[in-house]
């Protein structure tokens, strides 16, 4: 690398945080390489620490000695004050109510599902009661054997009362 | 802070006094005016008052502390719709509060590039030079320098990932040489 060559921009990045010691190895082997090459990039790095170390002349001043006495009364005032929703009973209370919101709803969602379920879906017992006038009559259906017979003979009043009569006899 | 939590309020005391400096530090040089800076601290321990119930040890206690911090401040900055240029006050109570912006900086930087500054200008050059950043490379600068920070750490107050911390942190840095380095010998 030429003595004077201008460092990229990653190397630039790089720089403040090898002054910090926060690269990791091998970026951190790579600038100290570029810096024992590079006069320009020695020089940005002693710029760079340099202005840093500028800041410590920022004033730093001191809290007033009265803060901390100020800051508890303040904390006490608070406490007076304070709301109801910061006072452990309503948070408690209002966890309670919570949890017995969420129960309640999860009994009413049981009990709309069971109902649910209990109407659309088909039982077995469902259909037998459904079927119960068939069944009683089946013996009789299957005797007639014939739909087309049943039609003549509630067309023909005489056949009727003859096989009334017929049946009375019996 | 878990004995603050079991209601003992000489604890809390203790950490008002451990980080009053520390948090008074950090909002000075962020806002440049120190009354601000103490009403910022002072909302900062209300809240960590607030959520002693919520507390959970999960990560270090100043983390937690300056992460409040670094949203207040946040918040105090869009609330008052603050603009770039802020209203220094240098040197403490008292002092007057003077206009000073990024293109002011650098008007000065260049007119008295060589010139032996005494302590007090060199404290205003460094206060207006921090104005060139934002308010997240500020932020990050202040926690890395006065905090003594890992980019992790940063990483975890600000809610960045270390790699966006190390390269707001090298933004800044490469800004701040730009402004300062004419008064760098």
């Amino acid at each position: 690398m030429e003595k004077l060559q201008r460092l990229s921009s990653e190397d630039r990045d790089n720089l403040p945080a090898y002054l910090d010691g926060e690269l990791n190895e091998e970026a951190t082997r790579r600038i100290e390489s570029i810096l024992v090459q590079s006069s320009v990039a020695r020089n940005d790095l002693e710029l760079l620490s340099k202005t840093y170390d500028l800041l410590d002349e920022l004033p730093r001043p001191d809290a007033p000695k009265d803060f901390i006495e100020k800051t508890l009364a303040t904390v006490k005032m608070e406490r007076v004050k304070v709301s109801l929703s910061d006072q452990v009973w309503f948070q408690t209370s209002q966890k309670i109510l919570v949890l017995l919101g969420w129960t309640v709803a999860l009994v009413i969602a049981s009990v709309a599902g069971f109902a649910v379920t209990n109407r659309m879906v088909e039982r077995p017992d469902d259909v037998l009661a459904e079927e119960l006038p068939l069944m009683r009559n089946l013996d009789r259906y299957e005797e007639v054997q014939s739909i087309d017979f049943l039609d003549q003979l509630t067309r023909s009043e005489e056949l009727l009362n003859q096989m009334r009569k017929a049946t009375s006899h019996e | 802070m878990l004995r603050v939590k079991d209601g003992d309020d000489s604890a809390f005391a203790q950490i008002v006094e451990r980080f009053q400096n520390r948090l008074i530090g950090i909002f000075t040089s962020m806002f440049a005016d120190s009354a601000l800076a103490e009403d910022l601290a002072q909302e900062v321990f209300l809240r960590i008052y607030r959520a002693k119930q919520g507390y959970e040890p999960t990560a270090k206690l100043s983390t937690w502390i300056f992460q409040i911090a670094n949203n207040l401040a946040s918040n105090s900055r869009r609330s008052k719709g603050r603009k770039k240029e802020v209203q220094f006050q240098v040197g403490g109570s008292g002092s007057q509060a003077v206009q000073v912006g990024e293109s002011n900086v650098a008007e000065k930087s260049a007119m008295m590039p060589t010139r032996q500054l005494d302590k007090t200008e060199m404290q205003e050059r460094v206060q207006s030079a921090l104005t060139v950043l934002n308010e997240r490379q500020r932020m990050a600068v202040l926690l890395h320098r006065f905090e003594g920070m890992s980019y992790a750490d940063i990483g975890e107050t600000m809610e960045l990932s270390t790699q966006a911390v190390k390269s707001l942190l090298s933004r800044a840095r490469e800004n701040l040489r730009e402004v300062l380095e004419t008064y760098v010998t």
